[in-house]
């Protein structure tokens, strides 16, 4: 096609080593101006290695990469800022403790001779916030803002390089249901000025409504690029795991009883949510459905003494039990597996094994405090076998494991021990399909056992997919518990956000006045 | 990944390596360095770094500092000298200084866990208030007469073999083991097995390591921070005793600046200021690396300000080395 115009950017045949490891291999990609390019695939295949490529944090060891037909080397992140290759990381890169504006500006402040330019620097930020549609205050402290807005800023910082190029790693990671459908319509309005996107995300509805390409990498290798139009989804996780999943849920083998395991009355944190009521009972899966902000995570880790509860009565099997920490909480048989699991859930620097042990120390140990060190290799190589963790070995730092296997790790460090009642919190969140599918197993048999799990989950087609009962959370309150065999996303949604905006339209309606301005 | 056994073997033994070529430079440049005489004499100048080197680790594991060491040190020599004075056997005497050190560490860690203090503040806050007791119980001035018994401690040895000689003076075939000595062989035992074999050291490491996500898996984190500044303290009060009866002296000053020699010699030994990883057997041979330095420059003639720069750049090398160890 030679009147076509090159592609903004190509790539052609690249291979990275880590240390003699592999990491990608003869990958190959074409993004053009006003695409947005979906990149999938499970993880480890690849994807963030690429990304940091094309964002100049790492060198490739072999191939060409030519920016608007012209090979370019890029050999720092400022080099591929400078032709508008500006990458979103996952982890927002913001510095809490400055304002929006100075985070906006960072390193490129607008100066009048040695002096920052701070009316400049102000109405700078105003007009890139303005051109998203976010009503975000320059002059705010970042550490202030909710992590959706966050998100907000970067994106704004994006804008203000002269983006031409976007990487979003995930950017809908951390955000609710709301907020990504608003995303989604900035990404969109960006597409319409002739950016180009690059979007990582295991969510494939969203990219079903942004893509227009879509490229699969497994294993380091470039699988296949498609029109989104011209593929399906299982042909997409056939192309991502090398297999068919025959079903994205498993078929239920509990059976859930009417027999209370948990009983909470009146559970409360002054500010922050409730009086809540709930139960879970023996062999059943709870949802907590809710937007973010709505009180399930705050009541879960009340629950688990995490955070003190101001008041609040809690039975576990019909016996109360007093829950100020979370040894309490842990002696009464529940359990907690953090959202953030990196900050909550880990001790990073230590091994697989002693992440797996930490809390089944005094029953793995001998009189005087001596670890059994056979009892905790038993355990722990019991429990590497069992829930399929891909480690090198029980001593390789937890830091070193992809996001499934660390969310194993937490899970097996709780199944360790005899737990009556687990509590997951968002536990598929940037976990790939094939350690998803694990999970929703796992949980299952859990329940088959008779433990009480409760699910909370910002994707209602997970929470639909897998509970029993689903309890929908407003404004740290139950607003209703719903059979879930009885109920729909639409309804769920409704009742999460009854009393707010319609979350898509109000997204899309506001960014378009927005775009009519600036134009 | 047999990278990260070889980057494990690098973190052990690369410290360890130093300390050897350390001492086969010295022992060629030096005869007087390689008898057993001179070694016992560095072991015995190191001793008092190990003791608050092993407490320095505890406390730089769980993430935190302790900058007070060398007051309290002062502090604890001073109260075991005072209470001999007082007419307190030297035994309980010198418990009672280890006590002094021991409730110095309790209300540092209580001042963390508590108050919520960055630990930098609480124990800087307790080197001046630690220095100033010392100095204000004395008058400044050293308590001397404190009788032969308050210097076994320090001066004695076990197994040393004398006999007198013609002239009717002291002939030493063998100079023993000094206590200090093994005192420091069985505390960094002890420690070490702590460390690396009960619930309680891998408590402490998981705290180090991230604080919040071992406080989610029910470590009673305050507990785990309380003991490290606790026995950080009772260290450093043994350490006084020690000094001070090595001068069979107490003097209010002593143990000026120690608290750097600790931090520097977990440091050299690959223990990490950010917390979470370092080892007993690391700051063992951390120690002796600041030992050997000092004692093998003084044969060599070399200025004590000179030895300054020395250790200085062998620190910032030690903990640059291990910066490149850990990039990847």
């Amino acid at each position: 096609m030679p009147d076509q115009p090159p592609p903004l950017l190509a790539m052609r045949q690249i291979g990275k080593r880590f240390a003699g490891v592999r990491a990608l291999s003869g990958v190959s990609l074409e993004v053009r101006a006003g695409e947005v390019h979906g990149i999938c695939g499970e993880n480890g295949a690849g994807k963030s290695t690429l990304m940091k490529i094309i964002s100049g944090v790492l060198a490739p060891d072999e191939g060409v990469i030519e920016f608007e037909g012209r090979p370019v080397r890029l050999d720092s992140p400022q080099q591929a800022r400078s032709l508008g290759i500006v990458m979103i990381h996952q982890e927002l890169n913001l510095v809490p403790q400055l304002t929006v504006a100075e985070n906006i500006w960072l390193a490129r402040e607008p100066c009048r001779g040695p002096f920052v330019d701070r009316a400049r620097q102000r109405e700078g930020a105003r007009a890139c916030l303005a051109r998203l549609g976010a009503g975000i205050d320059p002059e705010a402290r970042v550490a202030t803002l909710p992590i959706a807005q966050q998100q907000m800023v970067e994106i704004a910082k994006a804008l203000s390089m002269q983006a031409r190029l976007l990487i979003m790693d995930e950017p809908t990671s951390s955000l609710d249901e709301a907020d990504s459908q608003r995303l989604l319509a900035v990404v969109a309005e960006l597409q319409r000025d002739g950016v180009a996107v690059l979007y990582i995300s295991h969510r494939f509805d969203e990219l079903a409504r942004i893509a227009s390409d879509v490229t699969v990498l497994r294993d380091g290798c470039h699988v296949r690029t498609m029109r989104w139009a011209e593929t399906t989804l299982p042909e997409i996780v056939a192309l991502m795991v090398g297999r068919t999943l025959d079903q994205q849920f498993p078929v239920p083998t509990r059976v859930p009883t009417e027999e209370p395991l948990l009983q909470v009355r009146g559970l409360r944190r002054e500010g922050v949510f409730g009086p809540v009521d709930f139960e879970v009972r023996r062999g059943e899966i709870l949802g907590f459905a809710g937007l973010i902000g709505a009180g399930r995570t705050e009541v879960a880790r009340a629950l688990f003494g995490a955070d003190a509860a101001d008041g609040g009565d809690v039975r576990v099997a019909g016996q109360p039990v007093s829950i100020s920490s979370p040894i309490d909480a842990i002696r009464a048989g529940i359990a907690y597996l953090p959202e953030d699991r990196k900050a909550h859930g880990l001790a990073l620097k230590m091994g697989v094994g002693s992440n797996i042990s930490i809390a089944s120390l005094g029953r793995l140990s001998r009189r005087g405090g001596f670890i059994d060190f056979a009892r905790e290799r038993a355990l722990v190589t019991g429990s590497i076998q069992r829930l399929a963790i891909r480690a090198a070995s029980p001593e390789q730092p937890a830091r070193q494991l992809s996001g499934g296997n660390q969310q194993k790790v937490v899970l097996a460090k709780w199944l360790a021990r005899t737990a009556r009642v687990l509590l997951f919190d968002e536990p598929t969140r940037g976990v790939d399909v094939g350690a998803k599918q694990a999970l929703y197993v796992l949980m299952d048999e859990l329940a088959t056992q008779g433990v009480g799990v409760v699910l909370i989950s910002s994707e209602l087609p997970e929470i639909l997919g897998l509970c029993d009962r689903i309890a929908v959370f407003r404004d740290g309150h139950i607003a209703a518990t719903l059979e879930a065999r009885a109920t729909t996303q639409e309804e769920i949604m409704y009742l999460a956000a009854v009393g707010s905006r319609q979350p898509t339209g109000a997204a899309t309606s506001a960014d378009t006045s927005a775009m009519a301005r600036s134009a | 990944m047999s990278g990260n056994r070889r980057t494990e073997l690098l973190r052990r033994f690369g410290a360890l390596a130093g300390l050897l070529a350390l001492v086969v430079a010295f022992s060629f440049t030096s005869p007087a360095f390689r008898t057993f005489g001179n070694a016992m004499t560095v072991s015995l100048q190191v001793s008092s770094i190990v003791y608050l080197g092993i407490g320095a680790t505890f406390v730089i594991l769980t993430g935190g500092i302790d900058l007070s060491v060398g007051s309290v040190l002062a502090l604890s020599g001073v109260v075991a000298a005072l209470s001999v004075k007082a007419g307190i056997p030297v035994a309980p005497a010198m418990l009672l200084g280890i006590a002094m050190g021991a409730a110095c560490g309790m209300v540092n860690g209580l001042c963390i866990t508590r108050l919520g203090l960055p630990p930098f503040i609480a124990t800087l806050g307790m080197m001046l208030v630690a220095r100033g007791i010392a100095l204000q119980a004395t008058g400044a001035r050293a308590v001397s007469g404190l009788g032969e018994a308050f210097g076994t401690l320090g001066n004695g040895s076990l197994g040393r073999v004398e006999h007198i000689d013609d002239q009717g003076f002291p002939d030493v075939s063998f100079p023993g083991i000094p206590y200090p000595v093994l005192l420091m062989a069985v505390l960094a035992i002890a420690s070490a097995v702590l460390l690396a074999r009960t619930r309680l050291g891998r408590h402490i490491h998981a705290v180090g390591s991230n604080a919040e996500a071992a406080r989610l898996s029910g470590v009673d984190v305050r507990r785990v921070v309380l003991f490290s500044y606790v026995a950080s303290g009772a260290l450093a009060g043994l350490a006084g005793c020690v000094l001070m009866s090595r001068l069979v002296t107490a003097q209010p000053s002593e143990g000026a600046g120690y608290e750097l020699d600790a931090i520097a010699a977990a440091v050299i030994g690959g223990t990490s200021l950010l917390g979470g990883i370092g080892t007993i057997p690391g700051t063992i041979i951390g120690s002796f690396v600041i030992g050997v330095l000092r004692n093998g420059l003084n044969m060599n003639g070399v200025s004590s300000f000179s030895q300054q720069i020395v250790i200085g750049v062998v620190i910032l090398l030690a903990v640059w080395i291990d910066q490149l160890r850990n990039r990847r």
